[in-house]
């Protein structure tokens, strides 16, 4: 199976937002935020879409498959 | 209320009903057992709604479900296990405790198959996957 990485970290940073805003705006707790951005927890289509909605990106610029 | 405070309120409901539970079976009280149990339930629910962050999210469920199955395929051969051990080593001594103990954990581990079985059905029907 591909494996899915992330640049979450790296928008939230961009944006000043904590993992508990971003876990506030996507309806998640901040523990999932976590293990998403360490990439150990591989989100939902519904999740990954909320996040893209949040940072106003596409589902490619912030998941990508190696 | 936050989830830091939700949390201590959880621990303090636990311990307020495994401790009224333990009074009521020294001194032999359904009444009060079921009270308390009664009382921590609905206690959970309205702690439960007065927080405002998420509590359950899709990894939680996640990490449920695979937890649930753990359980399951651990627990349903050892109940089964052990209920063929106590039958079949007291055949010939048939309605004493130990054969009959067998009995009451082979039900047990058939109406979790049965459970485990019903709930996957529905759930596979609820996904719309069809068999193939």
């Amino acid at each position: 199976m591909a494996e899915i990485t992330n640049n979450i970290k790296i928008l939230r940073a961009g944006k000043g937002m904590t993992q508990e805003d971003l876990a506030e705006k996507a309806k998640v707790t901040r523990q999932t935020i976590i293990a998403i951005e360490k990439g150990k927890y591989v989100p939902s289509l519904e999740l990954a879409f909320k996040i893209c909605k949040v940072f106003d990106k596409k589902i490619e610029e912030i998941f990508k498959t190696i | 209320m936050s989830y830091k405070n939700f949390k201590v309120a959880r621990m303090l409901m636990a311990m307020f009903i495994a401790m009224t539970v333990s009074i009521a079976v020294s001194i032999e009280n359904v009444l009060l057992a079921v009270s308390a149990i009664g009382i921590g339930m609905i206690s959970m629910v309205l702690i439960k709604r007065s927080v405002k962050e998420v509590l359950v999210d899709e990894m939680v469920k996640t990490i449920a479900g695979k937890s649930a199955l753990m359980a399951y395929t651990i627990t349903v051969p050892v109940l089964a296990f052990l209920s063929l051990i106590l039958m079949f080593s007291n055949l010939s001594n048939r309605g004493s405790e130990m054969y009959n103990l067998g009995i009451i954990l082979s039900y047990v581990a058939l109406f979790n198959m049965a459970a485990y079985s019903l709930a996957y059905y529905y759930y596979q029907k609820k996904y719309g996957r069809d068999n193939e």
